[in-house]
């Protein structure tokens, strides 16, 4: 009797836990759709890993290169030289993964073009180093410069995404990791990772319409 | 649109003087026995390598909206053979090879652009 009331009791209990949780009653074909709807409700899609991939790989660009512009700054030439060689291999993995969608030819041209703005980045960071106001400014007159060969090369690869667009997004990518460099050339750490911070937060900016236009580029591809 | 109207326009859309003719280049009455298309697209030359036989005339047509140059030799020695300014999408150049060759060429703009003509 005392298992038959407690088993009872646990149904009533459970309903009232299925109940509470969606307001009425759930029937048994209900219950079944919610789970075949769960089944398909993932984050595990094609779409969302090429989002994530790509989010992953620009915001470790960020901090792979503030470590390489603060270790340079602060005349840590062993520490600069390991945080230049992972942002060189983020470089890889990030014209890697334009080659996975655009093919080897697009992945060898990328490469040199997006290695081209970290040296840039480079010459701006040894202009404030060395307080040379004319390579600032020639290393800013560049990065400006080539915000519209990298917004001409994705517009080519993709018609979805504008060549415009693309370059005020990037030319904000060259704002935001200056202030980063300026930050902590003025030797004011607060400032310089928060400015980290809002550079690495920006990159959502290219990554996540790079990722959709790509996606609205080949449906197929992405379909799952 | 005719050959010459093609080289016309493609001459229209290069920056004056940017055009060297070393005696690779026919004038612009004459014709090439045959043609070959070369496209820049996405930071490429497509084809990379063409091989083509002597007499042939090489266009070059920039589908990427950015300048690219068609420029002869490569970026550590450019030869001078040719160099040619395509300022944007649409704008194309064209040379006429009439000797065999190897004849490599880059972008000035994006050095690390080549290509080749190989001439029979």
């Amino acid at each position: 009797m005392k298992r038959v009331v407690s088993s009872i009791v646990g149904a009533v209990a459970a309903a009232a836990i299925l109940v509470v949780s969606v307001g009425q009653p759930v029937t048994r074909a209900q219950a079944q759709q919610g789970h075949t709807m769960a089944a398909m409700t993932t984050s595990s899609t094609k779409a969302s890993g090429l989002r994530s991939t790509l989010n992953t790989l620009f915001q470790e660009h960020i901090y792979l290169a503030a470590a390489a512009t603060g270790a340079a700054l602060g005349g840590r030439e062993a520490e600069f030289k390991a945080a230049a060689a992972a942002l060189d291999a983020n470089s890889v993995a990030i014209s890697k993964a334009i080659g996975s969608v655009y093919g080897q030819g697009a992945e060898d041209a990328f490469l040199p073009l997006w290695r081209k703005h970290i040296g840039m980045v480079v010459d701006y960071t040894v202009g404030v180093g060395t307080n040379d106001k004319a390579k600032q400014d020639k290393a800013v007159a560049d990065l400006i410069g080539y915000t519209q060969d990298f917004g001409a090369f994705l517009q080519s690869a993709n018609p979805n995404l504008p060549k415009s667009v693309v370059a005020d997004l990037v030319k904000h990518h060259v704002v935001t990791l200056k202030e980063v460099i300026d930050a902590q050339a003025s030797k004011d750490p607060a400032k310089a990772y928060t400015a980290v911070r809002t550079a690495a937060g920006h990159m959502q900016m290219i990554a996540d319409p790079l990722a959709e236009a790509i996606v609205k580029q080949f449906p197929d591809k992405f379909s799952s | 649109m005719g050959e010459r109207q093609s080289w016309r326009s493609a001459a229209a859309g290069a920056r004056s003087g940017a055009a060297v003719a070393l005696g690779l280049l026919v004038t612009l009455g004459e014709s090439a026995s045959t043609e070959q298309t070369v496209i820049i697209q996405t930071f490429q030359f497509k084809p990379t390598l063409t091989e083509v036989p002597a007499g042939t005339r090489v266009s070059f047509t920039n589908q990427d909206d950015i300048t690219h140059t068609v420029t002869s030799g490569t970026p550590e020695s450019p030869d001078g053979k040719f160099s040619h300014r395509l300022e944007g999408k649409g704008a194309s150049a064209a040379v006429d090879l009439t000797k065999p060759g190897v004849y490599p060429y880059f972008c000035e703009r994006h050095r690390s652009m080549r290509g080749e003509i190989r001439v029979k």
